[in-house]
């Protein structure tokens, strides 16, 4: 018989633990309606499923081992919709969550585990930054902070996934930022230090939103890839994620049940795009039409919204879509499109996803802010990136794809096969300026200065962009029809599977920047 | 409540407005349309709210970034 003692100990021991940062601070979330740590772990994991590993961790400076329990970072290994899974959920209301020698061990202990057994892993962030005064100093520094070689290392062997759930200072926006996904709850804020001690350092009142929050992110950094409003969502957010994923970068992606209804909208997809060329439409329509049912997840749909990125599943299987969106500004690439479509590619490529590419822009943008963006050095590595692809790339020509863009978008042979709808029009620039540069004069638009010519010629230069001429140099290997796209992707996806390597790829991208 | 403003992503000339000053909007509804690029540009509402002020007049150029629009969100 265990001692009853040591038993009515462990008993005291854990529910000191399970208690956290306390009664007042729990409730005061509660109040605010946001979960706390143990309740965003129950979520997160299955029922049961949860074996959590330093329960009775506390901190490593004598006077603080009673206010510490679980030293702020809880961790653990569970099971997501019946998959293992690894977690790293920070608990604010013990020490605002902050790094501190046993909880960087915890931490480090979850990625190494993660990282050598291949499982994914998560964070659900909510971070002070370093604490004081145990990093204080030089032997602060010299002992904790820079004390784990391996701490930002990604070669990306399994999927991770990040949330924002609150003040994310230090390691909760550092873990976001080297994440494949991450999601941040509005209302939250993520930045390298606190609005405190920013407008400490610079003499200026800076609010915490205009530092950090959804729409800085959402619209200008591009750093995370989902907004959502609650909790619950966040981690329902990184769960339908992870049912994209492998577990880990060297099996193919799960195959689901093909949900019902799926194909149904694809018969009508031609009606989605207009027939006047100078008319734009919403490109997110066109590739809900034509996958499954439900299976469509969009990152950063408010970054370099001209082109759009999304996860998506055809015939139940994991699908990643590289598009263009005419809606904005008719679907010229900008740099900050550039960087969400090679970001994408790096994570589809990394774990076995194929790619699609819906083909609909004039050509990259150009002029002084293209430049001033850094546009030529963005679209020689989006094509580096897409050179570097090893799993399969399909490219659907939709509408217009004109100059650098038709390379970049998979033409040529950058894709494994294309196709084009017979509204299909290519050339390397659009008509309407190749005829002023050809037959125009300086400072002067021919349709201005002769409308009856500029009309004879736009015909003239029309005629050889045709997608006949492009099939007969069987620049595409199929013309189809709009109706025919899903059953095209269908066959396509099935015939380059990489069936020698059981779907996995080659990874040349996994150690491309987790940012930009 | 809060004023957000609605910038043109594009250099061009409006061609139309699409809605009145004090109508609903919701976040992706096209406010006006812009010609630029040979192309009908929409500029689009990224808030859902009230419509109520239209700083740009038809055939008038606009600037890419330039504030077109801006919408009372609740």
């Amino acid at each position: 018989m265990t001692d009853k003692k040591l038993l009515d100990e462990y008993e005291t021991r854990r529910e000191t633990a399970l208690a956290m940062g306390g009664e007042k601070k729990l409730e005061r979330r509660r109040n605010a309606g946001v979960m706390n740590a143990r309740e965003r772990i129950d979520y997160l994991f299955d029922a049961g499923s949860f074996l959590e590993s330093g329960l009775f961790a506390t901190s490593a400076r004598p006077e603080d081992r009673d206010s510490s329990p679980g030293d702020g970072k809880l961790c653990g290994y569970g099971r997501i919709d019946g998959r293992d899974a690894v977690g790293v959920v920070n608990d604010f209301t013990v020490k605002g969550a902050s790094s501190a020698a046993t909880n960087m061990k915890k931490i480090s202990q979850m990625q190494r585990t993660a990282t050598e057994r291949g499982l994914p892993l998560i964070f659900l962030g909510e971070s002070s930054g370093a604490r004081i005064p145990d990093n204080m100093g030089a032997f602060g520094m010299g002992n904790l902070l820079a004390n784990n070689p391996a701490q930002y290392r990604r070669l990306r062997e399994s999927p991770w996934a990040a949330a924002a759930l609150g003040m994310c200072y230090g390691s909760s926006t550092w873990y976001t930022c080297l994440a494949d996904f991450s999601v941040m709850r509005k209302g939250a804020v993520m930045a390298v230090s606190s609005e405190r001690l920013v407008s400490m350092a610079i003499g200026e009142k800076i609010e915490g939103q205009a530092l950090g929050g959804w729409k800085m992110h959402a619209e200008t950094t591009g750093l995370v890839d989902q907004f959502v409003d609650t909790d619950e969502e966040a981690i329902d957010a990184i769960k339908t994620f992870l049912s994209y994923m492998p577990t880990h970068c060297n099996e193919a992606p799960p195959v689901q049940d093909v949900a019902a209804g799926s194909g149904d909208a694809a018969a009508s997809v031609g009606d989605l795009v207009p027939d006047s060329r100078s008319q734009v439409y919403d490109m997110r329509k066109v590739i809900r039409a034509v996958v499954d049912t439900d299976s469509y997840f969009e990152l950063k749909p408010r970054f370099g919204r001209t082109a759009v990125t999304a996860l998506t599943r055809i015939d139940g299987k994991s699908v990643g879509f590289v598009a263009n969106n005419p809606l904005f500004k008719a679907g010229a690439m900008d740099a900050q499109a550039c960087d969400k479509i090679i970001s994408f590619m790096v994570m589809c490529d990394s774990f076995n996803i194929p790619l699609v590419f819906f083909v609909d822009n004039p050509g990259f943008v150009i002029g002084i802010e293209a430049e001033r963006q850094r546009a030529p050095g963005k679209i020689m590595n989006f094509m580096n990136a897409l050179q570097l692809v090893t799993v399969p790339k399909l490219t659907v020509m939709i509408r217009k794809n004109y100059g650098q863009a038709y390379i970049n978008m998979g033409g040529g042979k950058n894709a494994d096969d294309v196709c084009a709808w017979v509204t299909a029009e290519v050339s390397f620039m659009d008509p309407a300026f190749a005829v002023n540069v050809v037959h125009g004069r300086e400072g002067q638009r021919l349709e201005e200065e002769d409308p009856a010519r500029f009309k004879a010629e736009f015909e003239k230069i029309s005629l050889e962009n045709s997608v006949w001429d492009l099939a007969a140099c069987y620049a595409v290997q199929q013309v189809i029809k709009p109706e025919e796209t899903r059953d095209w992707l269908r066959h396509m996806l099935q015939v380059h599977e990489r069936r020698l390597s059981n779907g996995v790829g080659q990874h040349l991208l996994n150690n491309w920047p987790t940012s930009y | 409540m809060a004023r957000e403003e609605i910038q043109s992503e594009v250099t061009g000339t409006v061609w139309k407005i699409e809605m009145e000053v004090g109508a609903d909007v919701a976040d992706g509804d096209t406010i006006m349309i812009l010609e630029s690029m040979k192309m009908e540009i929409p500029v689009i509402s990224t808030e859902d709210g009230k419509l109520v002020e239209l700083k740009v007049k038809e055939e008038e150029p606009v600037a890419e970034g330039q504030v077109v629009a801006v919408v009372e969100t609740d």
